[in-house]
C-alpha cells in the first residue's frame, strides 16, 4: 500500500474511520445528537474524498477493487444517499424511545459496503460489499420493533437474502471451476481466449445462479416476492435506502461485473436477461395497480424501475458501441436514486407513525393537498419523476434508456417497457389523485413539525430532480466524460 | 447589453409568474405597475440593446443552454438577433408597454386584474420567444404559448358562455394551423436532420433545387400553420370572434402582434420559401382572397370592433401579398406600420367603449367629434393609415407592397388591381366607420373622458401612424432585396388616388348623403347581399355544414365507445392479472423461497437451451 493507493481509498478509509469514532463514542457516552452529527459529517467527509482521489484515478489498488471515475462518482452518490436517509432517520426516530445510537452505526456501515460495490473488480470484494450491506440492513429493518411487522420483514429478507447469497457464491464457484479465476479481467481474458469452451456449461450455470443471486439483491421478478413485505415492514427512511441506495449499489456492481468481466459475450445470457426484464417491467407494474398500500405501491413500482434498468445490460451486449447504453444506465441510476430517496423521504414524514400504525394507506393520504400543500406537492414532484413525466428527472432518464434500447434494435424490451410506463402513470396518478379528494381520514397532522434538516434535504432532493429533469446536458457530459 | 439578450423576454415572464402566484393578493397599484413596468422595462432594454447591435450590425447568435443531447436530436434554447428580429422586439415591447399602460385605467375596475396582467405579461414574453428563437423547436414553444395565452384573453370574461366559445373557436382553429407546422417541422427535422433556422436554410439550398416536392410541401405546412395564427383563409374565421376579449387584448394580440406571427415566420424562412415557388404564389393568392373577401366583409358591419378586426385580416392579407411577391422588407413594413394605426384605432375604439357604457355598435353612437375629442382625432388619423391615404405611414407601406405586386411576372397585374380594389374598399369602409360614428345625430352620450393613461398611448401611437412611414428599418442584411426598376408613372399616380377616391365615395355616401344607395341596398339583391357579406360570406356556416356537423355526428356515433371495447378489454385483463399475481403474494417465506427456486431453474432451462 503506498501513498497513491491511500489517496485513491481515501473515501473507504474514511467511512471506515468513521464507524470508529462512533463506535468509540457510544461506548463512551450514549448521546443520540453526536452519533448522528458523526454520521453525517462522516458521509459527507466520504463524499467530498472522492475529489484527492479523483487525482490518483484509475488506480488498481490490490487485486479486489479500482479506483476509477465510475466507482468514486456512484460512491459519493450513495455516501450523499447515505447522508440524506441519516436526516430523515433523525427525524423518524424522534417518536421511538430507547437507545437509537447504534441505528447510525448500521447505516453507516451499510453505506460503506454500498461503496466497496461501486470499486469492486474482484469477486472477492463483490461479496464483501454485498455481505456489508445486508447485515447491516437486517437489523436496520427490525430497528423499530413495534408490532410484529418490522420483526417478520427482517425475518424474511435474513433468510431468502442468505439464500440468494448462497447460490450467488454456488455461481462464483462454478465460474471459477471452469476459468480459475475470480478477478473479472482474468475472466474476461479467459473467455476470449476460448478457454470457456472447453467447458460452456459449467459456466452458463455460473452465470444463471449469479444472476439469480443478484436478481434477489434488485429484486426482480420472480425473486421478488419479499420486497413489499420487507419495504412494508421496514422504517420508511430505511425502505428508501434499501430501494435506493443498496439496489443502486448492486445495479453498479452488476453492470462491472457483466461488462469487465465479459459475459456480455454470451447472447444466452442476454436472453435470460431480456426476459427476467420483461417480466420484472410487467409484474412490477401489474401488482402495483390496484395496491392500495403506499409503500407496497412503491415497492412494486422499484421492481418495475428494476426491470427498465436491465434493458440497459441487453443493449450494452447487443449494440456494438456499449458507450450509450452505460451513460443511460448511469443516468437512470443517479435519477432512480434521488427520485426514491425523496418518495420514501416524503413518505416517511406523511405517514408518520402515531399511536400504534403508521399512515401508509392510500386512503390515509386523501385530502393531504388540502391541509398540507406543500407536502403534497413535493411528493406530487416526486411521483411524476417515478413516472416519467418531462421536466423531472425520471423523464430524462427513461429517454435515455428508450434511446438506448432502440440504438440496440431491443423491440421486445422497449415494447414492455412501454407499456409498463403506461400501467405505472394510472397508480402514480392515482396516488395524486387521491391526496386532492377531500378527505377526513388523513393523519392528523403530525407532518407540520418537520425538523429543519429533514425539509432542507428534501428540499435539495425535489430540487436535484427538477433540476436535472430541465437541465440534464451537465451530468449526461460528466458521466460521458467518466464512462 | 447584447449579451443580457434574455433579459428581455425573461422579465414579462418574471411578472407573469409573479402575478400568477401572487393571485391578487397584491395591491391593485402593485400589480398594474408590475405588469406595465415590466413590459416598459423590456421596452427599454430593446432600446439598449438596437443601440448597441447598431455599432457593429451584424447577425449574432446565442446560445444559451442545450436542454439535452440524445443522439442527433439537440434542441437548445437560444436566440438569434439581426435586423428582423430587432424589428419584431421594437413592435412587440413598444406597442405593447403602450397597450400595458392603456390597460392600468382600461381595466381599472375589473376584479381579476392580476390574472389579466398575468396574462397579458405572458403573452408578450411568448411572442418574444417566437420572435427571437433561433431554432424552430423554440420558436414553436413560442408559438404555442402565444396561441394559449389568446385562448386565456378571449374567454377573459368566462363567466358569458358566448365569450368562452369565442376562445374555444380560435384555439381550435389555430391548432389545426399549428397541426400543420408541427408536420411541417418534423418533416424538415427528418429531411436535414436540425431545426436551426439559418443551418435550415443553408443545407436547404444545397439539398434542393427550387420547386421540389419535398420543399414545397415542407413550406406548405408551415404556410398552413402561418394561415392559422394569421388569420388568413381559410382558417380567418377566429378572428373576429376572438373580439370577446376586452379591448386592449384585441389590440394587443389580434391587431398588433400576434397575428403577424405568420407573417413574420414564413419572413423569417424566407431563404426555404424561396426555393418553393409554388408555395409562394400561394400565399401571394391567399393573401390578395382574403383581403378582399375580409374587405367586403367589413363593409356590411356593425360592431365597431368587427369592423376592425375583417380590417386586420385584410391588412395582414396585403402583408402575406407583399411576402409572395418577394417584397419582404415592405411586408414587415406594413406590419410595423400595421402594428402602429391598429393599436391606435383599436385603443380608440376601446375608448369609445369604455366611455358609452359598453356600446358596441356604431348605428347606435354618432356625434362623438366633439364629446370625445381624444378618441376622434386618434380614429381620424387611425382610419386615414388604414386607408392609405398619402403621407401617412400605410400608405408608404401599402405603396411598396402594391407596386411590387405590379411588376411580378405574369400575374401581378392582377394581383395588383385586386389589391387596388382593396384598398378602395379599405378607405369607405373605414371613413364609413368615421362618419357615422363621429359626424352626425348624437345616440348615445359618454358618462366619462379618458384619463391621462389612456389618452397618452393614444397621442404617442397617432404620431406613431403619421411619421411610421418615414422610419427606415434595419432589414436590409435580414431580408433579400425586392427587385428593383420603376413602373409607369401611371401606376404610381393610381395608387395614390385610389385611397382617396375611397374616402370621397364614403364622404359622399355616409355624411354628405349626395350619392344615395338605399334603393340599391334596399333591393331584393341588396338585401341578400347585404346579409351575405355581414355573415362574412358564410364561411361559418359553410365549416358548421362541413367539418363541425360531420364531427358532431360521428361523435354521437360513437356516444356509447364501441372503440373503447378494446381499452377497455386491456383494463380488464390488466385487472385480472393484478389479482392473479396479487394471490402469489402470500406473505408465506416458504412459497417466496420456492418461487425463488422455481425462477432459477426457469433461468438455467432458458441458458440451456438458448446456449
Amino acid at each position: 500500500m503506498n501513498l497513491a493507493a491511500m489517496q485513491g481509498l481515501l473515501p473507504l478509509l474514511v467511512l471506515g474511520l468513521g464507524a470508529a469514532v462512533l463506535m468509540l463514542q457510544i461506548s463512551i457516552r450514549r448521546q443520540l445528537g453526536w452519533s448522528y452529527a458523526i454520521t453525517v459529517a462522516t458521509l459527507l467527509l466520504g463524499a467530498a474524498a472522492m475529489e484527492p482521489a479523483m487525482q490518483v484515478a484509475p488506480l488498481q489498488v490490490t487485486p479486489l477493487l479500482r479506483v476509477d471515475n465510475l466507482g468514486l462518482f456512484f460512491g459519493s452518490l450513495f455516501c450523499l444517499s447515505g447522508a440524506v436517509t441519516a436526516v430523515i432517520s433523525r427525524d423518524y426516530l424522534r417518536s421511538r424511545e430507547g437507545e437509537n445510537e447504534e441505528y447510525f452505526l448500521l447505516l453507516l456501515l451499510s453505506t460503506l459496503g454500498a461503496v466497496i460495490l461501486a470499486y469492486s473488480t474482484h469477486v472477492a470484494a463483490l461479496l464483501l460489499g454485498l455481505e456489508l450491506l445486508s447485515v447491516a440492513l437486517y437489523a436496520l429493518i427490525a430497528y423499530p420493533e413495534r408490532g410484529t411487522l418490522p420483526l417478520e420483514a427482517a425475518i424474511k429478507y435474513l433468510v431468502l437474502s442468505g439464500a440468494a447469497s448462497a447460490t450467488l457464491l454456488f455461481g462464483f464457484a462454478l465460474i471459477y471451476a471452469a476459468l480459475g479465476s475470480l478477478e473479472y479481467a482474468e475472466i474476461a481474458v479467459q473467455i476470449s481466449a476460448g478457454r470457456a469452451a472447453t467447458s460452456p456449461a459449467l459456466i452458463l450455470m455460473g452465470a444463471a445462479m449469479v444472476f439469480a443471486g443478484l436478481g434477489f439483491k434488485l429484486s426482480v421478478v420472480p425473486f421478488h416476492m419479499w420486497t413489499p413485505d420487507v419495504y412494508e415492514g421496514a422504517p420508511a427512511p430505511i425502505s428508501g435506502f434499501l430501494a435506493g441506495v443498496s439496489k443502486g449499489a448492486v445495479f453498479i456492481a452488476v453492470l462491472r461485473w457483466f461488462l469487465e468481466s465479459g459475459f456480455f459475450q454470451y447472447s444466452s445470457l442476454l436472453a435470460g436477461i431480456t426476459l427476467l426484464s420483461i417480466a420484472s417491467i410487467l409484474v412490477g407494474n401489474l401488482l402495483a395497480l390496484l395496491q392500495t398500500n403506499v409503500k407496497r405501491i412503491l415497492a412494486y413500482s422499484s421492481i418495475a424501475h428494476l426491470g427498465y434498468l436491465l434493458i440497459v445490460l441487453v443493449a450494452a451486449g447487443v449494440s456494438p458501441e456499449p458507450g450509450l447504453a452505460v451513460e443511460a444506465g448511469g443516468y437512470y441510476v443517479v435519477a432512480y436514486v434521488i427520485t426514491t430517496l425523496a418518495a420514501f423521504s416524503l413518505l416517511g414524514l406523511i405517514s408518520r407513525q402515531s399511536g400504534d400504525r403508521e399512515y401508509d394507506q392510500l386512503s390515509d393520504l386523501a385530502g393531504l393537498f388540502w391541509k398540507q400543500p406543500g407536502l403534497a406537492a413535493l411528493f406530487t414532484v416526486a411521483l411524476l419523476s417515478l413516472a416519467g413525466i418531462p421536466l423531472t428527472a425520471g423523464f430524462i432518464g427513461k429517454f435515455y434508456l428508450i434511446s438506448a434500447g432502440v440504438d440496440a434494435a431491443l423491440w421486445g424490451l422497449l415494447a414492455a417497457l412501454v407499456i409498463g410506463s403506461a400501467i405505472g402513470i394510472f397508480y402514480y396518478l392515482r396516488i395524486i389523485y387521491t391526496m386532492t379528494t377531500v378527505g377526513e381520514q388523513a393523519n392528523p397532522g403530525t407532518t407540520a413539525d418537520m425538523l429543519v434538516g429533514s425539509r432542507l434535504v428534501v428540499y435539495l432532493l425535489i430540487f436535484a430532480m427538477l433540476y436535472l429533469g430541465i437541465v440534464p446536458e451537465p451530468l449526461m457530459g460528466y458521466l460521458r466524460t467518466i464512462l | 447589453m447584447l449579451d443580457f439578450l434574455w433579459l428581455i423576454p425573461l422579465l414579462p415572464l418574471a411578472s407573469a409568474a409573479l402575478l400568477m402566484v401572487t393571485a391578487g393578493s397584491l395591491p391593485r397599484p402593485l400589480i398594474a405597475a408590475c405588469g406595465a413596468g415590466s413590459v416598459g422595462l423590456a421596452a427599454l432594454c430593446v432600446l439598449l440593446t438596437g443601440l448597441s447591435w447598431a455599432h457593429d450590425p451584424v447577425p449574432r447568435q446565442m446560445e444559451l443552454w442545450t436542454w439535452m443531447q440524445v443522439g442527433t436530436l439537440r434542441p437548445t434554447i437560444g436566440f438569434y438577433l439581426d435586423g428582423l428580429t430587432l424589428v419584431m422586439m421594437s413592435v412587440i415591447t413598444g406597442v405593447g408597454f403602450l397597450i400595458h399602460l392603456y390597460s392600468t385605467e382600461f381595466m381599472e375596475e375589473d376584479e381579476s386584474l392580476s390574472r389579466y396582467f398575468a396574462y397579458m405579461n405572458l403573452f408578450v414574453a411568448a411572442m418574444l420567444i417566437l420572435v427571437m428563437a433561433d431554432n424552430l423547436l423554440f420558436l414553436y414553444l413560442g408559438w404555442e404559448g402565444v396561441g394559449l395565452c389568446s385562448y386565456l384573453l378571449v374567454g377573459f370574461w368566462y363567466r358569458d358562455p358566448v365569450n368562452g366559445a369565442a376562445a374555444r373557436k380560435a384555439f381550435v382553429v389555430t391548432r389545426i394551423g399549428d397541426t400543420a407546422m408541427a408536420l411541417g417541422l418534423l418533416l424538415l427535422f427528418t429531411e436535414l436532420g436540425t431545426l436551426d433556422i439559418q443551418q435550415l436554410a443553408e443545407l436547404a439550398q444545397g439539398k434542393w433545387q427550387p420547386g421540389d416536392t419535398t420543399i414545397v410541401l415542407a413550406t406548405a405546412l408551415l404556410l398552413g400553420g402561418a394561415v392559422g395564427k394569421s388569420a388568413q383563409l381559410p382558417l380567418h374565421t377566429w378572428l373576429p370572434d376572438a373580439m370577446a376579449g376586452p379591448t386592449p387584448v384585441s389590440a394587443l394580440i389580434h391587431a398588433a402582434t400576434m397575428v403577424t406571427a405568420g407573417v413574420y415566420l414564413i419572413a423569417r424562412n424566407h431563404e426555404l420559401f424561396l426555393l418553393a415557388p409554388p408555395t409562394l404564389l400561394a400565399v401571394a393568392v391567399l393573401g390578395l382572397l382574403t383581403l378582399l373577401l375580409a374587405a367586403f366583409t367589413a363593409l356590411n358591419q356593425h360592431d365597431i370592433k368587427r369592423i376592425l378586426a375583417y380590417s386586420t385580416i385584410s391588412q395582414i392579407g396585403y402583408m402575406f401579398l407583399g411576402l409572395g411577391v418577394g417584397a419582404w422588407s415592405a411586408g414587415i413594413f406594413h406590419l410595423v406600420t400595421h402594428a402602429f394605426f391598429k393599436a391606435l384605432l383599436f385603443l380608440a375604439a376601446g375608448a369609445v367603449i369604455h366611455c358609452l357604457h359598453h356600446e358596441h355598435n356604431i348605428f347606435r353612437m354618432g356625434g362623438l367629434r366633439t364629446r370625445l375629442p381624444v378618441a376622434f382625432w386618434s380614429f381620424l388619423i387611425g382610419s386615414a393609415a388604414l386607408a392609405a391615404l398619402p403621407f401617412t405611414s400605410g400608405f408608404y407601406s401599402k405603396d411598396q407592397i402594391l407596386l411590387a405586386a405590379y411588376q411580378w411576372p405574369q400575374i401581378g397585374p392582377w394581383l395588383w388591381a385586386g389589391g387596388l380594389l382593396g384598398a378602395l374598399l379599405t378607405a369607405i369602409y373605414s371613413f364609413r366607420l368615421v362618419f357615422i360614428v363621429f359626424f352626425g345625430e348624437a345616440q348615445t352620450e359618454p358618462d366619462r373622458q379618458p384619463g391621462w393613461r389612456m389618452a397618452l398611448p393614444l397621442s404617442i401611437l397617432c404620431v406613431a401612424s403619421i411619421v411610421g412611414g418615414w422610419i427606415s428599418l434595419p432589414l436590409a442584411e435580414a431580408l433579400p432585396a425586392t427587385q428593383s426598376g420603376h413602373p409607369a408613372a401611371a401606376v404610381e399616380w393610381i395608387s395614390i388616388a385610389i385611397p382617396v377616391i375611397g374616402v370621397s365615395l364614403a364622404y359622399l355616401i355616409f355624411l354628405g348623403r349626395q350619392l344615395d344607395l338605399s334603393a340599391l341596398v334596399n333591393s331584393g339583391l341588396g338585401q341578400r347581399l347585404h346579409q351575405f357579406w355581414y355573415s362574412g360570406w358564410r364561411m361559418d356556416a359553410l365549416y358548421n355544414w362541413l367539418w363541425v356537423r360531420p364531427y358532431q355526428f360521428t361523435a354521437r356515433l360513437l356516444k356509447d365507445e364501441p372503440v373503447d371495447l378494446a381499452y377497455n378489454g386491456v383494463v380488464h385483463t390488466s385487472v385480472a392479472l393484478h389479482h392473479l399475481l396479487s394471490n402469489l403474494q402470500t406473505g408465506r417465506m416458504r412459497w417466496y423461497a420456492s418461487t425463488m427456486v422455481g425462477g432459477l431453474i426457469v433461468l438455467l432451462a432458458v441458458l440451456a437451451r438458448a446456449g
